[in-house]
């Protein structure tokens, strides 16, 4: 390739360089995978890792500093944070994964629908998804949460699921508007193929790779954004045992110089956010690789 | 014919910036009401506990609560025209007043974490596509990938936690301290810590896709022209590719904006820091619907505006999207 002469005319077909091999190689995300694999099976097999029942509340022994009893100290209400890593795990992500299924259904029916639709309604459907976009997450989040009473897992994830739908509805409509007038669509609408037809097998294939990545980054701006929520004592109770509400004891924490029961969460959730991110981006970056010209 | 064809384009979009702000204000409107919680416990405290019924209805009749819920919104929407928001039942003055008050902080924090992240994503993207795969690259990235992860509220209290707690270097809650009266220097150390954790949750996001957007541009074709004429790379970086990956860029920028609100919301709750994120977590918590209903539309058309100026953006780069409509009369004659 580095010859000072080409031959013009014919196109050499370009090997793929050494670099772009190794680079291959590397972008597997492999540690990430095995990190998430690694605490998404703790949080499954919790009963048998769990050294304590995760909510008893052990007064003599609260603020215990990370030790040999307690792996990683007790929080304020005398609770064994490592039980409660591992129990709580679970419930930030079945909220994470529940809240992106939500998200991925409304909003794949409801891009689809509209990038269908002819153009008066497309803009009608596309206005109203912006006037949602318009209202601040937090602000919706809480509303939503005060109609629906007292928080617990389910609804926590209904609420973050149809809060988090309007990215993947204005991508699949701009989607579905790009290919739906191609001649296989055409083809297979003049074939008598209903709406539902065409969506599942023609337009669905086309955007699977951009929607994969917008459904695991939603995973991890669910499981943020119970965290958040959680924290902020709009989430989940105290009670109810999750990351989130883990560090809804950081406030204590902070005046205590407790920084075990700020720091043990945070990072086990930051992690676990990496890791699906690692995973999104790899998804991504699949396929659309490109030689610079520079 | 332009000039009329610009005038009927802006009237459009200012016409349905409009009416995006009016079914807002219902949505917004309804919802907070149906939500459980007494109003009247923001406006008299503790005492309402104590109220016989009747002083409970002559309340409600003083603060305009006990109408059905259409009439209560036609009323707010009669002087919400002229100006006047209501009063807040919790400050018990003008709600506009409050906002105005709290509003400066806010523009400060987020205007000074906007304006950097604006700037420092594209150096850090510039640098990152320049050197792609280069080891410097690829430590940005990683780190870069890693602060996008970190929580808002997460990131805060860690640095509440090494630099008050443990070092005490700076002040962990508020805009300023009292006993110092809020000079200059005193309000500029209160910003620190929050404006550090508003600039690195959203910078790597944007920088990423300055890199990525680069990148692109360098893998065209008119690059490999471009060098093949003998210019340099940082003439072709800098005055090709750059102007290219701009326009796309800025759209993204006018849609952050909101992102940006939300985590200075977030950010300004943890820090106790005196701005319109605190100010609209209590409205919602102690249902002060006056304020809820002011702060709602102000961070609603501001949201709106940046949409709307990102899509105007993208219409003039990808044609393909209005293409496929019939175009209007209009349109042609505006040619």
């Amino acid at each position: 390739m580095r010859d000072r002469f080409e031959i013009v005319g014919i196109r050499p077909q370009p090997e793929p360089s050494p670099k772009a091999r190794a680079e291959g190689k590397r972008k597997k995300p492999v540690p990430a995978l095995f990190l998430l694999g690694l605490i998404a099976a703790g949080c499954l097999a919790c009963e048998t890792i769990m050294t304590r029942d995760p909510s008893y509340m052990d007064l003599k022994n609260c603020n215990v500093p990370p030790g040999g009893q307690f792996f990683f100290g007790t929080d304020t209400m005398g609770r064994d944070i490592f039980s409660m890593i591992w129990y709580g795990g679970r419930v930030s992500l079945l909220i994470g994964i529940a809240g992106a299924a939500v998200s991925a259904f409304i909003g794949v029916i409801y891009g689809a629908a509209s990038g269908w639709a002819p153009s008066w309604l497309d803009r009608l459907m596309m206005r109203s998804v912006e006037i949602l976009l318009g209202v601040p997450d937090l602000l919706l989040l809480i509303l939503l949460q005060a109609v629906l009473g007292e928080a617990n897992v389910w609804t926590l994830s209904l609420v973050i699921g149809v809060t988090g739908w309007f990215g993947i509805a204005k991508v699949v409509r701009t989607e579905v508007r790009q290919i739906r007038d191609s001649e296989y669509v055409a083809a297979a609408r003049c074939m008598g193929g209903g709406f539902f037809y065409v969506l599942v097998r023609h337009l669905l294939p086309n955007f699977v790779p951009s929607l994969m990545f917008m459904v695991v980054m939603n995973i991890r701006s669910g499981i943020a954004a119970e965290s958040t929520l959680s924290f902020l004592g709009l989430g989940l109770p105290l009670s109810v045992v999750s990351w989130g509400s883990m560090l809804s004891l950081a406030e204590k924490a902070l005046l205590t110089r407790s920084w075990w029961v700020i720091l043990i969460p945070g990072i086990f959730l930051v992690t676990t956010l990496f890791c699906i991110t690692s995973l999104g981006n790899e998804l991504r970056k699949r396929g659309n690789r490109r030689e610079s010209n520079l | 014919m332009r000039e009329s064809g610009r005038a009927l384009w802006l009237g459009k979009k200012v016409w349905s910036f409009l009416v995006s702000l009016l079914v807002l204000s219902v949505v917004v409107f309804w919802v907070s009401r149906l939500a459980p919680g007494d109003p009247l416990v923001s406006y008299y405290g503790d005492r309402v506990q104590k109220m016989s019924p009747q002083e409970r209805q002559w309340a409600q009749e003083k603060l305009g609560l006990d109408e059905p819920i259409p009439v209560q919104y036609l009323s707010w929407l009669r002087r919400g025209i002229q100006g006047d928001f209501g009063i807040s039942y919790k400050y018990k003055t003008d709600a506009l007043r409050v906002v105005r008050m709290r509003m400066g902080n806010t523009l400060v924090l987020g205007g000074l974490g906007f304006v950097l992240i604006f700037v420092l994503s594209i150096l850090l993207g510039v640098f990152c596509a320049w050197h792609e795969d280069s080891l410097g690259d690829r430590i940005i990235t990683g780190v870069g990938t890693v602060t996008s992860c970190i929580p808002e509220f997460w990131l805060s209290l860690v640095l509440i936690l090494v630099f008050s707690v443990f070092l005490g270097w700076l002040p962990s809650s508020g805009a300023y301290s009292v006993e110092k009266g809020g000079g200059f220097s005193d309000r500029a150390i209160h910003l620190i810590l929050p404006v550090t954790v508003v600039v690195i949750s959203h910078l790597w996001y944007y920088a990423y896709m300055m890199r990525n957007k680069i990148l692109e541009e360098v893998s065209m074709d008119y690059v490999l022209l471009a060098r093949s004429k003998g210019l340099g790379r940082g003439k072709v970086l800098f005055c090709h590719c750059l102007p290219g990956a701009l326009p796309s860029y800025l759209s993204m920028m006018a849609i952050s904006v909101p992102h940006v609100m939300g985590g200075t919301y977030i950010v300004e709750t943890v820090f106790s820091y005196p701005g319109l994120g605190t100010l609209a977590y209590e409205s919602a918590r102690y249902k002060d619907y006056n304020l809820l209903m002011l702060l709602s539309i102000l961070s609603g058309a501001v949201v709106i505006l940046c949409n709307m100026a990102a899509q105007a953006v993208n219409e003039k780069i990808d044609p393909r999207l209005k293409a496929r409509e019939p175009a209007k009369d209009w349109e042609v004659r505006g040619l």
